[in-house]
């Protein structure tokens, strides 16, 4: 599969699957692949971003807010976010509802 | 002329069961299967104490097994496999709607119905052991199936708590609750312990009245220490002992996660507990169906949230007596 582009990811809608779970404890959150049965952790602030990334409509709509919460520049957050998303789709635990550029 | 389809035996009518209970598991045994460490009941369960679950039917009948496990319509897949070098000691193979069927060669195979609602067994000939295949793996994986999670842990029962104690094997868990029986706890389980949560609570079930300590664990205990824990016998490779009663269900009380080091003081409380360490804590590494994965999520979640899990330090020279006295002080402190 072709990697995403950095601007399709940031113009679409991400979303977990339907398989996929997430459960927040104090240090660490856990993301469940029910099709693969497989358990991956996200340490707390990819875990927020994950959340963000749920509530948001796109995942640029993400970083003005994230960038606020941590009070780190809006570029820094743009490319861990990307990086995230990149991460989380190729392992299925996020779906693109949009792919196409706005 | 085609042949026929080969008669199912006749199979036991239900009148003939015997009714027991373990692993949170209200079981119907058909007669002349003795199972250890769980007797017949004399009275129903108490709803309270029984998850109102179908009933689990425990019977002895090879051509029914054989006949199941040909009939299934997959091939069969190796879900679990434990094995002491080149020997396998047990496989569980899954093939629905057959189900799961372990087998410990030398001592028998036992059919586990996908619901957890009927294992059939078929012992090997004159090796009574093959009791441990259905206490020790057939039941806790009923009981994952009927909706149970059962943790690697022993427990006991101090006032009306569960106490937990988990860990890898070997780290000591059924020597501490051997000593916590002998400070007049009450054994829960030795090794699997089901767990369920209803109404917003964690409900600890009792498994087996039985209780495997190892050769040097035996050794060490006075005369009046082991008619504590009831009438030894030579079991495998161990010790079995038979306490004459078993806790009721209990709430859960907390849960100590043992490891050997000797770094860090003897017990602390963890406020930001491992979730994987809580995963890793399962019994089951069989049952992979999504409702199952995400239950075993969820539990991890509870159990995080009563904030009562603790960390128990195993130091060099330290034994189980003083392990026991180190969490009963423990217990005795105020909540966090």
């Amino acid at each position: 599969m072709a990697p995403t582009s950095t601007s399709e990811i940031l113009t679409s809608r991400m979303r977990l699957p339907q398989h996929v779970l997430h459960r927040s404890f104090v240090k660490e959150t856990v993301v469940l692949n029910l099709r693969t049965g497989k358990y991956h952790g996200l340490n707390p602030t990819a875990g927020r971003m994950l959340e963000a990334l749920a509530e948001a409509p796109t995942t640029g709509a993400a970083v003005p807010e994230l960038a606020r919460e941590y009070g780190i520049e809006p570029a820094k957050v743009e490319s861990d976010l990307i990086a995230l998303c990149q991460s989380l789709l190729e392992r299925g635990l996020i779906e693109m509802v949009d792919g196409a550029p706005a | 002329m085609a042949p026929q389809p080969e008669e199912a035996p006749a199979r036991p009518t239900r009148q003939q069961a015997a009714r027991s209970a373990a692993f949170g598991l209200l079981l119907e045994v058909e007669e002349g299967i003795e199972i250890p460490g769980i007797p017949e009941l004399d009275a129903p369960p108490l709803a309270s104490q029984n998850s109102q679950k179908a009933p689990t039917r425990v019977s002895l009948d090879r051509r029914e097994l054989e006949r199941r496990w040909s009939s299934a319509e997959h091939a069969p897949e190796r879900v679990r496999e434990l094995r002491n070098g080149e020997t396998v000691l047990l496989s569980v193979e899954l093939a629905p709607p057959a189900g799961y069927l372990l087998h410990a060669p030398g001592f028998g195979r036992i059919l586990v119905a996908p619901g957890g609602t009927e294992l059939i067994c078929d012992p090997e000939p004159g090796r009574p052991e093959w009791s441990a295949l259905l206490t020790a793996q057939a039941l806790p994986l009923a009981a994952t199936l009927q909706g149970f999670e059962v943790l690697h842990a022993s427990g006991v029962v101090l006032g009306e708590r569960a106490t937990l104690f988990t860990g890898p094997s070997g780290a000591g868990k059924s020597s501490l609750a051997a000593a916590l029986l002998r400070r007049g706890g009450a054994l829960l389980s030795d090794d699997t312990v089901a767990l369920e949560e209803r109404d917003g609570t964690l409900i600890a079930h009792p498994g087996a009245a039985l209780l495997q300590l190892g050769a040097a664990e035996h050794e060490r205990l006075a005369a009046h220490e082991r008619a504590i824990l009831g009438p030894p016998e030579a079991f495998l490779d161990k010790q079995r002992y038979s306490p004459s009663t078993i806790a009721a269900a209990a709430p859960f009380g907390e849960l100590f996660l043992l490891e050997r080091s000797t770094h860090g003081p003897p017990i602390e409380r963890i406020e930001a507990v491992d979730p994987f360490a809580l995963l890793a804590s399962t019994f089951n590494l069989s049952v992979r169906t999504p409702e199952r994965l995400a239950r075993h999520l969820d539990l991890a979640v509870a159990l995080a949230a009563t904030e009562r899990i603790y960390r128990l330090r195993i130091q060099p020279g330290t034994d189980a007596t003083q392990l026991a006295e180190i969490v009963y002080e423990q217990l005795a402190a105020p909540s966090p």
